[in-house]
C-alpha cells in the first residue's frame, strides 16, 4: 500500500519506493496513457500519450479492451493481464474504476516466482507426458509384439499338430511294417522248419539207399537216387540260409567271438571250396596271407560270408579266375573276393543285396542260387561290425570287399571291462554272463547304481573270481553257452562262505533257453546230423556211460530214422512213442542219453523233463531236445525257489534290474544299505550310493 | 456451453460440461472418472472424446481466461489434468499397425502452448505414423539441425499466439535449408485466417484440427486409411 490510501502514512522512502510492484495508471476514453505514477514508468515503461495496450504481452491486447469496457461502466477488482514487466511478460492483477470518460487503474505485478513456477510446473509435466507417450507406446509395441509372437505360437502349434499327427501316422505304419515283418520272420521260420522234417526223411532215406544198407541199389537208380538227394540238398540249403538270415534280421544270431590266424582260415577256406571250382577255366586263387595276421571274431560267420562271396562268384563266371584275399588294412580287415566274370551292372548294385534279388541274363537263370546268399553275406558283414561292398563293371568282373575290425568291437570292450582293476568306492557284482552285450547293459545300469560288474564268462572264471573277491552279489544267466549253471548256483548254495551271497538267476524267455534251464543238455534242430548224433553219443561214452539211447518221439519217422543211423554203431535205440512211455522207459533202462521231441502228443517236454530230473535215477541221464517246430511261449519260471531274484532279459530295463538287485542286497543285508546303519536304510528307491554325510 | 464442431453427440457436449466443471474445480479424478467412465465406457472413442471433449474445454478454458473468469493458475491447472487425460486415452486407444511414416512434431520456438500440438501429435501417432514429439518452444535452429539427419518424411508446426508466427517465419527457411524436399504441415489457432502467410512461407499442409491433420497428412504422404 502507498502512502496516499492511508491517512497519516508516513512517506516513504524513494528506495523502498523503487521496490514497489503496485502501480497507478489514468487512461482516457480512447485507452490512451493521461497519468502514470514513478512504478508505471519504471516498470511497465508507461508514458502520457501512449496506448495503454503497448504494455501488453503481444496477443492479450484483446483482454486488455475488455478490462477497459468493463472499467467504464462500474468497478472492476481482480482482472489478470499479461503485461510485459522490466521486458519479461507477467501476470498483472489489475483493478479499475470509471473517471470521467476514462478508466483510473490500480495494478500489482505478481512477483516472477510464481509465474516462473508455474512454467517450471508446465515443463516439467510435459516432460511426464512425454515419458508417458514412450512408456505407452513401448507397452503398446510389446503387446503387439506378444500378440504376433501369440500368433506365431498359434501357428506352430497348429503345424506341430500337424507334426505330431503325421508322426503317429508313422509310427502306425511303422508298426504294421514291423508286424508283418515279423510275420513274414515267424513264417519263413515256421515253414523252413516245417521243410526240415520231410527233408531230413528225404535226406536220411536217400543216404541208405545209396549206402546199399537193404540191398545195392542198379546203376540207374542209383543215379536217379543222387538225383533226389542233390535236389533235397538244394532245398536243404535255401532252408538253411533263410533261417540265418532270418535269425540275423530278428537279431536272434548269437555272436561267437574267438582268437584264429587269416592263414588258418583260409586254408581250412580253400580245401572246402575247392570242389565247388568245377569249371576248367575258371581257377579258384587264394592270395597269400600275412601269417601273422590274427583275428578276433565270430570265425564261423567270417566263413560263412566267405563261402557265400565265393560260391556267388564261382557262378557267374564262365572263364578267368576268382580271386580271393585276406589282408589287413589299419585296425580292420579286408575280405576281398574278385572275379572276371558277368558283372553287375551299377544300377543293380542295391537288388542284389536284396533277399531273392536277382538279377534277369541267361547265366543267372542257368545257376540256380537261393538268391539269398549275398544279403546274407552283408548281414553277417555287419554283425561283425563292418560292410559288404560290390565294385563291378558288367562284362568283366566283380570285387565283393567286406571290411571289419581284426578285433570285433564287443571283444575289445569286454577285455577293457575284464583288465580293469576293482573300484574299492564302489561293490562289485558278480555277473556270470556268456553274451557280451548283456553284461555291457549291466555295468551301465549297475554303474549307475553305484557298482560294479566284475564279469565272468563262465562258471570256471567265476570260481575263480570266487577265489579272490567277495562280491555283494552275484547275477547269474542260468544258460551258459555250453553249460548250464544250475550246478554252480546250488555250489554256492551249499559253500559256507558263499551261501549268503545273494544270487541273482537270469533267464531268457526264449523255448530253447527255457528248457536248458529245465535240464536240457542240448537242443538240437531237426533234422538231427548224423556225425552230431554219433560225436555226441562218443563224447557221453569217454563219461563212462553205457550204450543205450533212449529216443522219445510220436514221429515215427523220426525214430525209424535215428534208429537206422545207429544201425551198426555199438548203441542200442530204445523208442518210446509218448511221453509217459518215455519217463517209463528212461527208468526201466537207465539209457545213457535222451533224445527228447519237443512237441509230445501226450504232454511237454517240459513236464517230461520236470519228471525226468524229479527223479533221482534219471536226473543224472543227459536229455537233448529236438524239434522241428517253433514253439509258443509259455510258463513261468520254474527257478524262483531257488534264487533271490529271476529276471527275465526281454523285460531287462534299467529300473528293474536295479530295483530287483537293490531289494536283494537290502533283503541280504548286504551291499551299499550294509554300510549304513540299520534302520538308516533308505527306502528301496533310494540309490544305494547316496550315503548321508555325517 | 457450445461445441463449434456439429459432429459432437450431445451427450458428448453434456460430459464436456461436466469435464469443464470437474477441471475448473480442479477434480483431477473426477474429470478422469468422466472421460474414461462416462466417454469411454459407454462406447465413445479415443478420438471422438479428444475432439468434442478435451480438445472444446481447453478452448473454453481459453476464453473463460480472456473474460477474466478464471486465473492464469486455474487456466494451468485445468491444463494439467486435460494432459492427464490425454494420456489415459492415448493408453487406452486400440492398437494400429505403424505406416511406416516418420513426423516430428514440435512448438515454434517460443511457443509454450504445448496443449494442441500434444493433441495433434497423439492423433498422429493413433493413426499408425512413427511420430517424435518434441514438445514446447523448440529452438530453430536446434530443430533445423535435427531434421537435416533424421530420414523425417513430415514436420509439424504448432503456433497458438499470434505474436509466435514471427518464429514460424524464421523457423521455416531454416528448415528448408536443411531439408529443402521436407513436407511442412502448420496449424494451431495462431495460424487460422493466415492462409496467405503460410502459403508465402511454402507451408504443404494447415488443418485446423487434429483430423484434419491426420487426413492431409495420409494424403501428403500416400498412407492408406487404416
Amino acid at each position: 500500500m502507498t502512502d496516499s490510501h492511508v491517512a497519516g502514512a508516513p512517506a516513504l522512502d524513494p528506495a523502498l519506493l523503487a521496490l514497489s510492484r503496485e502501480f497507478r495508471l489514468e487512461l482516457d476514453a480512447g485507452g490512451v496513457i493521461t497519468c502514470a505514477d514513478p512504478v508505471a514508468e519504471r516498470a511497465l515503461g508507461a508514458a502520457p500519450g501512449m496506448r495503454f495496450t503497448r504494455l501488453c504481452v503481444p496477443g492479450t491486447e484483446a483482454k486488455a479492451e475488455a478490462l477497459m469496457q468493463h472499467a467504464r461502466r462500474g468497478v472492476v477488482r481482480d482482472w489478470e493481464l499479461g503485461l510485459t514487466v522490466s521486458s519479461v511478460p507477467a501476470t498483472v492483477l489489475c483493478s479499475a474504476l470509471p473517471r470521467g470518460d476514462g478508466v483510473q487503474l490500480l495494478g500489482v505485478a505478481l512477483p516472477s516466482q510464481y509465474g516462473g513456477a508455474i512454467e517450471q510446473l508446465n515443463a516439467s509435466m510435459d516432460e511426464v507426458v512425454r515419458l508417458n507417450r514412450d512408456l505407452s507406446r513401448q507397452r503398446k509395441d510389446l503387446a503387439q509384439k506378444h500378440d504376433e509372437l501369440s500368433r506365431a505360437y498359434r501357428d506352430l502349434d497348429d503345424s506341430n499338430r500337424g507334426v505330431v499327427s503325421l508322426h503317429a501316422e508313422l509310427a502306425e505304419r511303422n508298426q504294421t511294417l514291423r508286424r508283418a515283418s515279423d510275420v513274414k520272420t515267424r513264417l519263413v521260420a515256421n515253414v523252413s522248419h516245417e521243410f526240415r522234417t520231410p527233408l531230413h526223411t528225404i535226406l536220411g532215406l536217400s543216404r541208405l539207399l545209396m549206402d546199399g544198407a537193404d540191398e545195392p541199389l542198379s546203376q540207374e537208380q542209383h543215379k536217379q537216387v543222387r538225383f533226389i538227394r542233390t535236389a533235397a540238398e538244394e532245398l536243404s540249403q535255401l532252408v538253411n540260409d533263410l533261417l540265418d538270415l532270418s535269425k540275423a534280421e530278428s537279431g536272434k544270431a548269437i555272436l561267437r567271438p574267438e582268437g584264429f590266424d587269416a592263414r588258418d582260415f583260409i586254408a581250412a577256406l580253400r580245401g572246402m571250396l575247392r570242389p565247388l571250382a568245377s569249371r576248367p577255366d575258371v581257377a579258384l586263387v587264394f592270395e597269400d596271407v600275412d601269417p601273422a595276421l590274427r583275428l578276433e571274431t565270430d570265425h564261423g560267420k567270417l566263413s560263412q560270408i566267405a563261402r557265400n562271396l565265393i560260391s556267388n562268384a564261382l557262378k557267374f563266371t564262365e572263364r578267368g579266375e576268382v580271386r580271393v584275399g585276406l589282408r589287413a588294412e589299419g585296425p580292420d580287415v579286408v575280405l576281398s573276393v574278385e572275379d572276371t566274370g558277368v558283372g553287375i551292372d551299377e544300377a543293380h548294385f542295391a537288388l542284389i543285396f536284396e533277399e531273392f534279388g536277382q538279377i534277369e541274363g541267361p547265366l543267372q537263370r542257368a545257376q540256380k542260387g537261393t538268391g539269398l546268399g549275398l544279403p546274407l553275406a552283408r548281414r553277417l558283414a555287419e554283425m561283425l561290425g563292418g560292410t559288404l561292398r560290390v565294385e563291378s563293371t558288367l562284362g568283366t568282373g566283380s570285387l565283393f570287399t567286406a571290411r571289419f575290425p581284426r578285433v570285433h568291437p564287443e571283444v575289445r570292450e569286454f577285455s577293457a571291462l575284464e583288465a580293469r582293476s576293482l573300484d574299492p568306492a564302489r561293490a562289485p557284482v558278480l555277473v556270470v554272463e556268456d553274451d557280451r552285450k548283456t553284461i555291457f547293459i549291466y555295468e551301465k545300469f549297475l554303474a549307475m547304481a553305484g557298482f560294479q560288474v566284475v564279469p565272468a564268462r563262465d562258471t570256471q572264471s567265476a570260481r575263480r573270481l570266487l577265489a579272490e573277491l567277495r562280491p555283494a552279489a552275484i547275477v547269474l544267466d542260468i544258460m551258459l553257452d555250453g553249460e548250464s549253471s544250475w550246478s554252480f548256483l546250488s555250489e554256492l548254495k551249499q559253500d559256507p562262505r558263499t551261501a549268503d551271497i545273494p544270487v541273482l538267476v537270469v533267464t531268457v524267455t526264449s523255448r530253447e533257453q527255457k528248457a536248458r534251464a529245465l535240464g536240457a543238455d542240448e537242443f538240437w534242430l531237426k533234422p538231427v546230423d548224423q556225425d552230431r548224433l554219433l560225436r555226441k553219443l562218443r563224447s557221453l561214452q569217454l563219461r563212462g556211460a553205457t550204450s543205450k539211447v533212449l529216443v522219445i518221439d510220436d514221429d515215427e519217422r523220426a525214430r525209424y530214422l535215428i534208429k537206422r543211423f545207429l544201425d551198426k554203431s555199438p548203441y542200442t535205440v530204445i523208442e518210446a512213442d509218448s511221453g509217459q512211455a518215455g519217463v517209463a522207459a528212461a527208468r526201466a533202462v537207465q539209457p545213457s542219453v535222451i533224445l527228447l521231441d519237443f512237441l509230445l502228443q501226450d504232454v511237454t517236454a517240459f513236464d517230461v523233463l520236470d519228471e525226468l530230473k524229479a527223479d533221482p535215477r534219471t536226473r543224472h541221464i543227459p536229455v537233448v531236445i529236438v524239434t522241428s517246430h517253433a514253439l509258443d511261449d509259455e510258463q513261468r519260471e520254474r527257478l524262483a525257489s531257488h534264487a533271490e531274484a529271476v529276471l527275465s532279459k526281454e523285460n531287462l530295463s534299467r529300473e528293474l534290474a536295479i530295483n530287483r538287485i537293490r531289494d536283494a542286497l537290502v533283503k541280504a543285508g548286504v551291499g551299499a544299505g550294509a554300510q549304513e546303519p540299520r534302520g538308516a536304510t533308505g527306502a528301496p528307491s533310494q540309490p544305494v550310493r547316496q550315503e548321508v554325510p555325517r | 456451453v457450445d461445441c463449434s464442431a456439429p459432429a459432437c453427440a450431445e451427450e458428448l457436449v453434456a460430459l464436456r460440461g461436466a469435464y469443464l466443471d470437474a477441471q475448473l474445480r480442479g477434480e483431477r479424478r473426477e474429470a478422469l472418472a468422466l472421460i474414461v467412465e462416462r466417454g469411454l465406457g459407454r462406447g465413445f472413442g479415443v478420438d471422438e472424446l479428444r475432439r468434442c471433449v478435451l480438445a472444446e474445454a481447453q478452448r473454453e478454458v481459453g476464453q473463460l481466461w480472456q473474460q477474466n473468469a478464471i486465473s492464469v493458475a486455474q487456466e494451468h491447472l485445468a491444463t494439467a489434468i486435460s494432459q492427464v487425460a490425454l494420456a489415459h486415452l492415448y493408453d487406452r486407444a486400440p492398437l494400429v499397425p505403424r505406416n511406416g511414416k516418420r513426423v516430428v512434431f514440435a512448438c515454434v520456438e517460443g511457443e509454450l502452448h504445448e496443449f494442441p500440438a500434444r493433441l495433434a501429435a497423439d492423433a498422429l501417432d493413433l493413426a499408425g505414423f512413427d511420430v517424435r514429439y518434441l514438445g514446447a518452444s523448440v529452438p530453430s535452429v536446434h530443430l533445423a539441425e535435427l531434421l537435416r539427419s533424421d530420414g523425417v518424411d513430415l514436420l509439424g508446426l504448432s503456433v497458438t499466439m499470434a505474436f509466435n508466427l514471427d518464429a514460424l517465419r524464421r523457423t521455416i527457411p531454416l528448415v528448408r535449408a536443411a531439408s529443402p524436399t521436407l513436407a511442412i504441415a502448420a496449424g494451431g489457432d495462431a495460424c487460422i485466417g493466415q492462409d496467405a502467410l503460410l502459403k508465402s512461407l511454402g507451408v504443404t499442409l494447415t488443418a485446423a484440427t487434429a483430423e484434419q491433420l491426420v487426413t492431409g497428412a495420409r494424403r501428403l504422404l500416400g498412407v492408406e486409411s487404416s
